[in-house]
């Protein structure tokens, strides 16, 4: 059943608002209450309210309509308007009383209160019972069924004995202006017609030799094989691509309270211009978009073009504070575009009510909100709710399965080394707790220096002078800060002499000097090994370099952050800086409560003598330092120390980072669930269950998946199998060629919209466009061969001054893109390559808020299609010359002309910019008589005749200043000048 | 009136044939003889006012601060009321909440006695010229809807704004300003949404001005006058010639046109915003310096010397949509936004007044929401978002002078008497500007839309 309308079918439909016609008893009383309603009461209703609440009137104020029983009955936003015979009951009775505190009925605008008999007869109306035999006809919402099953968009379409040729299009139409009494306009020239063609199909201009070649060329196949060749441009799926994203409202942000970018709508924007470029099917191309997530891959699409696909559903906009609150908003968005998009239906219209003109209704609404609802759609965040999520995995789930386990394996790794190292710094602490003495001890007050003999405790036999160390061993010398705030410079001497065994050495703390840096803060120095230490809990080694300190490169640092650290003065030469530097000497600094340490790994056992000074080294400060050396006896403690500092000085093992997925702004199924009618639009007011089904008028069949899905799949098959959707999408497609549809609404095929000019040329051309597969390309190949397409535009017939009836060709304005590509292909500045996404901030760092909502405008090289556009701010540019409307549906662009365009060519920065780099453009000519023909051929794509030439010599001779500005000046004249922004 | 010569019906027109433009109603009837869109026309109503200069004060004032006196608030400062506010449902720390007194003293001023707290002492001096209306609410308590809605009718999608309709209403008088000037120094709540001309035509989009050195873009010449000369006049013969070989081409004519229209911008727009012509003693009454280009009272003065030149609609925007009078945290932070705006807005009216200007100029001051009267303690400095109720005012052309409209319960809480929606206010503003906000229609998508969609009543107590 393709479309085609049975009373059958429309009766049995669920949910459908027909009221029987069942009389009440029948009696003598009815018949009495029946005539006092005629004669007394209908004539008030009539003269007095049906002014604003009645269906012929399109009105229906406060949702309330007194035509019929119903009306009254349901009630308005205020409910029930009548209780039967209850007057003090009832809203309308307290309403014509003039009650305080509520409505007051007539208003004063419309005559006031009623006269006192009148209020009386209504009261007793009330009171009987309120009888009214008025029954509305059998009504499909603002359509009668007979209406509904014969309005000519909804037929079925005709079989056409064989495929279309462009003369059979050209035969309906002479048949149309013969009608209208129309004189037909000649053909067009062969250069106009090359950049019309141009201009058409790629949204580019020709270059002159495509002009020149075509001129030249009188074979019959010329024309076939430019169309042809321009088909097979990528630059085709760009412009019409962008055709599409009018129509379904494509933008960057997601309009809510704060405007929030969509990092991965892009996919879905080179997705239908990719789909273009391929001739998808167009039923396919529509299928994928409603429900590609469900499709099985074919005909070159892959599992995840299907999911990119649905973005056409995700990009509907967002509303409000919180996304959630408003999600019905965002159904509407998606449910009025579907409708207008595919349909030709204002469908949106029957959110809070019946469709007032269309056979719709709120039911047939509700049934298609069960469907979203029963769809989870990818979640751009929102200023209560953070960042973005439900993104959807573009990788196969076997592919992002494995790479999340190898992520968890690689982080386990990870976090256990992390562990690890943890646990040896601890046990070093436990270690040492255990083992550790006090050799030395001491407070370095403001500006003292102190030996590390004059701390040693009294009663200590041999004090520092024979120390009997074992290998592993560790003497360790920290610097305490005094108070919290005691981090001074402070100046160290260290140094250990080996008195027994075979080979007496020494290890000083000087030697690290040579080779700071590369040396690290573990320096192993013949087996021994100096260790360079934050020791705030347990040792840790200072690993972070510090190079040049003060811009000064004598002066070097390993430390923890700023402080603690150990330091040198490499140089020679004393160091003036934030106090007085030695030359050639090891320095340490504490931090607040940080203190730092030298500790030095024995390298074997024997008797051993430990000398060494501490000086506070910047007396500027208040309070000095204290040290303290200490030996660890624990042989473990040497070897876990250095195992430390070799894993603290290994290259830094980051965590490993969470694999990422391209993901796309799309959606998926979710709990499938039929939706509530919203009583008068408002989620607040749930009413009846809907089952999710299709338009009652198209025959309501059931949406629900018998697998328990959303629907949505079936949705998509119930569109593409409407006669409307042919018919639909053959008018756009007329109209992007022609500059109007034979629908001049493409968005509104309903009784609202306009006629269409012909309906069999229309119907023939979407039985036709069906039978051949919905190739929109073997469209465009019928359109652009036809008579039709290649009259000339200049000659008005003054019958028809809007050429409503296309008797000739509609000249036409550059869109806002067409206009700035044109003048950035002609700077050599336009890049044709797709790029991918905007440069957005990264989602980490958005804290976009409806007092601080998100806002750019990006620069960009590439085509104007691909220029980033906002919901709640509108490009500058674009806004300017009638770019699409983000927020909507645009059917076909406004061509207005206002002043503040004319300031742009005359004013504008980039418009200078550009013209400046034409101008200066190394291919033109110093002589000026030949750079004027070479402009006209890249700007106007013809050679300028005499006057043309002799005004722009003129203009260049008298214009002040140097040859590049002068030249730049023509420039803008010229790309200024109408021809340039019009295609005849 | 200038440059209604030529007409140019084709050019709108062709948006009909899109289905997008279909004029109703008495519009229709208006531009049965002119298809121009803003050749400068009368109203369907004889009123006196021909144009609007509307005042926004974005971020939500208190009404019982500085509007509303509400000497309860006060007696019953700290009680606990109970409220199913949207802004404190299921809002954590707000289980009890608690009435919070006015922070500024009432008093009558002039002959009809009006109360206006000390935060206006301007603006008070004035009253006898404004209908106060103390019973306004609206729709939604968000900045983003609510805004949207005073501007466009809508509390969630983009609508035409009401300067918009306006200017399509009306037309411009001076073909060398736009008609629909927006002057704002940041943007507010729904960014350029509240200025839009959204399915209207372009031509009747608000133009933004922002105070400083390029009050609007691309006005300022980017070569020498004599230069630029020279080339508008070889423009012109390009576009003579090819509008020759395409005769009656009304919208090539109208591009030629634009470009001459765009010359006279270049002057007009600079001499509009140059007050060096002002005496001293005017640039004093706005509290303006010499050679100031900023501030409110800029954007005061600049709104009278625009009106003055033919513009429709003039809208002031105080702050943006941060820093403003969303006063959650301290109610004090009032106090330098009523003084930023108290003494230009009183030099406004007077200065209007002075010049005879006032009866021919609706002067409209709003915002989007009051503060709630209450707080979930009553000494929280600041108070919350709050639509239930908050104070608006009209002043010059039709209003009726010197009265108050409308009451608030004695807490200030709701709206109670003589109740003032959005929708009633925009209403009341077209039937000012001589338009049944009714027949003020556009087609569009199958629909006829309306400034006020299908609500609104018209105030007749505010008229005069």
């Amino acid at each position: 059943m393709i479309g085609s309308l049975s009373g059958t079918g429309i009766l049995t439909a669920a949910g459908l608002w027909i009221l029987a016609v069942v009389p009440h008893c029948h009696g003598q009383q009815t018949a009495a209450a029946d005539e006092f309603f005629e004669k007394r009461i209908r004539p008030i209703l009539v003269q007095r309210c049906e002014g604003c609440h009645s269906r012929a009137a399109g009105k229906a104020g406060g949702g309330l309509l007194l035509d019929h029983r119903e009306g009254w009955s349901t009630g308005g936003d205020s409910g029930a308007a009548i209780v039967r015979g209850q007057p003090d009951a009832s809203l309308l009775i307290q309403a014509v009383r003039y009650v305080a505190d509520g409505p007051q009925m007539p208003p004063e605008s419309k005559g006031g209160k009623l006269p006192d008999e009148e209020i009386q007869l209504l009261e007793e109306w009330v009171r009987t019972g309120a009888v009214d035999p008025r029954v509305p006809s059998a009504q499909l919402g603002g359509m009668s069924l007979q209406q509904a099953r014969t309005w000519w968009a909804f037929q079925p379409l005709p079989t056409l004995a064989q495929r279309l040729q462009p003369a059979d299009i050209d035969r309906a139409l002479q048949r149309h202006w013969q009608q209208q009494g129309l004189s037909v306009a000649p053909p067009a020239e062969a250069r106009t017609l090359l950049r019309r063609l141009h201009f058409d199909l790629t949204g580019l201009a020709p270059a002159m030799q495509d002009v020149d070649a075509f001129v030249a060329d009188a074979s019959t196949t010329a024309w076939q094989a430019e169309v042809e060749r321009l088909l097979q441009s990528p630059q085709y799926g760009v412009h019409w691509g962008r055709h599409w994203l009018d129509v379904v409202r494509y933008a960057d942000t997601a309009g809510e309270n704060t405007d929030r970018p969509l990092p991965h709508a892009w996919r879905y924007r080179n997705w239908v211009m990719q789909s273009l470029n391929a001739d998808l099917p167009f039923d396919q191309f529509a299928r994928l978009q409603l429900a590609g997530d469900l499709l099985p891959e074919a005909q070159g699409q892959t599992k995840a073009d299907g999911i990119v696909a649905t973005g056409y559903l995700a990009i509907a906009r967002r509303f409000g504070h919180d996304i959630d609150k408003d999600i019905h908003l965002m159904y509407e968005d998606v449910i009025d575009n579907l409708g207008k998009n595919f349909l030709g239906l204002t469908l949106g219209c029957a959110r809070c009510h019946d469709h007032k003109y269309d056979p719709i209704t709120a039911e047939d609404y509700y049934a298609l909100y069960g469907v979203f609802d029963s769809t989870k759609f990818s979640f751009p965040g929102c200023e209560p709710k953070g960042q973005p999520k439900d993104l959807v995995p573009l990788a196969d789930a076997a592919a992002v399965a494995q790479a999340q386990q190898d992520y968890q394996q690689r982080l386990a790794v990870f976090e256990q080394r992390q562990q690890q190292r943890d646990a040896g710094r601890l046990s070093i602490r436990q270690l040492s707790d255990r083992s550790h003495r006090i050799l030395s001890s001491a407070a370095v007050g403001e500006g003292q220096t102190v030996t590390l003999q004059s701390g040693v405790p009294q009663g200590v036999p041999g004090g520092l002078e024979s120390l009997s160390l074992k290998r592993g061993e560790v003497l360790q010398l920290a610097i305490l800060p005094n108070g919290n705030y005691g981090a001074d410079t402070t100046r160290v001497q260290f140094e250990i002499q080996r008195r027994s065994g075979e080979n007496p050495a020494t290890w000083s703390l000087q030697d690290v000097i040579e080779n700071f840096i590369p040396g690290g803060p573990l320096r192993q120095q013949r087996d021994a090994a100096w260790c360079f230490l934050e020791i705030t809990d347990g040792p840790q080694f200072l690993t972070d370099v510090k190079p040049a300190i003060e811009g000064r490169q004598e002066l070097s640092a390993w430390a923890r952050g700023d402080n603690p650290a150990v330091f040198v003065n490499q140089s020679n030469q004393q160091v003036d800086v934030w106090t007085r530097l030695n030359p050639r000497t090891v320095f340490v600094h504490p931090g607040p409560d940080r203190p730092v340490a030298i500790a030095w790994v024995c390298p074997e056992d024997g008797q051993y003598q430990v000398q060494g000074v501490v000086e506070d080294a910047h007396p500027a400060a208040l309070d000095g330092v204290s040290f303290r050396l200490e030996h660890f006896a624990d042989p473990e403690i040497g070897p876990a120390m250095v195992a430390l500092g070799q894993a603290a000085v290994a290259p830094a093992e980051s965590r490993p980072a969470p694999p990422v997925f391209p993901v796309a702004y799309a959606v998926f199924e979710s709990a499938a669930k039929n939706a509530r009618v919203h009583l008068r639009g408002d989620p607040e007011q749930p009413g009846a269950e809907v089952a999710r089904r299709w338009l009652t008028t198209f025959g309501g069949e059931a949406l629900a998946d018998p697998a328990g899905g959303s629907g949505r799949l079936q949705l998509a098959e119930a569109v593409v199998r409407q006669p409307l959707f042919a018919r639909v999408i053959v008018n756009r497609v007329w109209q992007w060629h022609f500059g109007r549809g034979l629908v001049a609404s493409a968005n509104d095929f309903g009784s609202r919209g306009a006629a269409p000019l012909d309906v069999q040329l229309l119907d023939m051309l979407a039985a036709d466009f069906v039978a051949g597969g919905y190739r929109l390309k073997d469209l465009h190949r019928l359109i652009l061969s036809t008579n039709a397409w290649q009259l000339d535009s200049r000659t008005a017939d003054l019958g028809d001054p809007e050429n409503q009836h296309q008797a000739r060709f509609s000249r036409r304005r550059l869109t806002a893109e067409e206009l700035r590509d044109a003048v950035l292909r002609a700077s050599g500045g336009l890049n044709t390559a797709v790029p991918e996404g905007h440069p957005f901030p990264p989602e980490s760092t958005w804290t976009f808020s409806q007092h601080a909502p998100f806002n750019a405008v990006y620069d960009s090289p590439h085509r104007s299609a691909f220029l980033m556009v906002q919901r709640q701010r509108r490009h500058p540019y674009l806004a300017l010359f009638d770019g699409a409307d983000p927020n909507s549906s645009t059917a076909q662009r406004q061509s207005t002309t206002v002043p503040t365009q004319a300031l742009y060519f005359l004013n504008d920065a980039f418009f200078h910019q550009q013209a400046q780099r034409i101008a200066e453009r190394s291919e033109l000519s110093g002589e000026d008589s030949e750079a004027v023909q070479q402009l006209y051929e890249l700007l106007l794509q013809r050679r300028p005749d005499v006057n043309e030439r002799a005004l722009a010599l003129d203009f260049l001779a008298s214009y002040p200043g140097t040859v590049a500005e002068r030249r730049a000046a023509w420039v803008r004249v010229l790309m200024s000048a109408s021809e340039f922004s019009y295609v005849d | 009136m200038k440059d209604t010569g030529h007409v140019h019906r084709r050019g709108v027109l062709r948006s009909a044939a899109a289905g997008s433009l279909l004029f109703s109603g008495v519009v229709k009837q208006l531009l049965a003889d002119s298809g121009d869109p803003l050749l400068a026309r009368e109203a369907p109503f004889p009123v006196a006012a021909k144009q609007v200069i509307f005042l926004f004060m974005t971020g939500g004032v208190s009404h019982v601060d500085t509007f509303d006196p509400k000497p309860a608030l006060t007696r019953d400062h700290g009680r606990e009321i109970r409220a199913d506010h949207p802004e404190i449902r299921d809002r954590p720390g707000y289980e009890r909440i608690f009435l919070k007194r006015p922070q500024w003293r009432f008093r009558p001023h002039g002959q009809c006695g009006t109360e206006v707290s000390e935060l206006f002492p301007e603006v008070a001096g004035c009253v006898d010229d404004i209908a106060l209306i103390r019973s306004m609410h609206t729709s939604h308590s968000n900045h983003y809807n609510a805004t949207l809605g005073m501007h466009t009718g809508s509390f969630a999608f983009s609508r035409p704004s009401i300067g918009s309709w306006m200017s399509y209403g009306l037309g411009t008088e001076n073909r060398n300003l736009p008609g629909f000037v927006v002057i704002a120094p940041q943007q507010t709540y729904a960014g350029t949404q509240v200025y839009a001309s959204d399915f209207l035509p372009a031509s009747h989009q608000g133009t933004l001005v922002v105070p400083g050195a390029e009050p609007i873009a691309n006005v300022r010449p980017r070569v020498a006058r004599d230069r630029q000369q020279l080339e508008l006049a070889a423009l012109r013969r390009l576009n003579e010639r090819h509008l020759e070989q395409r005769p009656a081409d009304a919208a090539l004519a109208s591009r030629l046109r634009s470009f001459e229209t765009a010359a006279g911008m270049q002057l007009a727009v600079p001499d509009a915003f140059d007050f060096s012509g002002e005496t001293a003693g005017t640039l004093a009454s706005y509290g303006l310096q010499p050679g100031q280009t900023s501030g409110f009272g800029w954007q005061c003065l600049a709104a009278r010397r625009l009106v003055e030149r033919g513009v429709r609609f003039v809208e002031l925007i105080d702050t943006g949509s941060s820093g403003n009078w969303d006063a959650h945290g301290d109610m004090l932070s009032h106090v330098p936004l009523a003084r930023n705006v108290d003494r230009p807005i009183a030099a406004l009216l007077k200065d209007l007044k002075q010049r005879g200007m006032l009866e021919e100029t609706l002067v409209v001051w709003t915002t989007e929401f009051g503060r709630t009267p209450f707080n979930n303690t009553a000494d929280a400095p600041g108070r919350e978002h709050h639509p239930w109720a908050f104070s608006s005012w009209l002043a010059g052309g039709g209003v009726k002078a010197g009265i108050t409209w409308g009451e608030t319960d004695e807490h200030g809480l709701r709206a109670s008497v003589n109740r003032v929606h959005v929708h009633d206010f925009h209403a009341t503003i077209l039937r000012l500007m001589g338009f049944d906000h009714e027949q003020l229609t556009y087609r569009h998508a199958g629909r006829d839309y309306r400034l006020t969609d299908v609500h609104g009543e018209v105030v007749q107590g505010l008229l005069e």
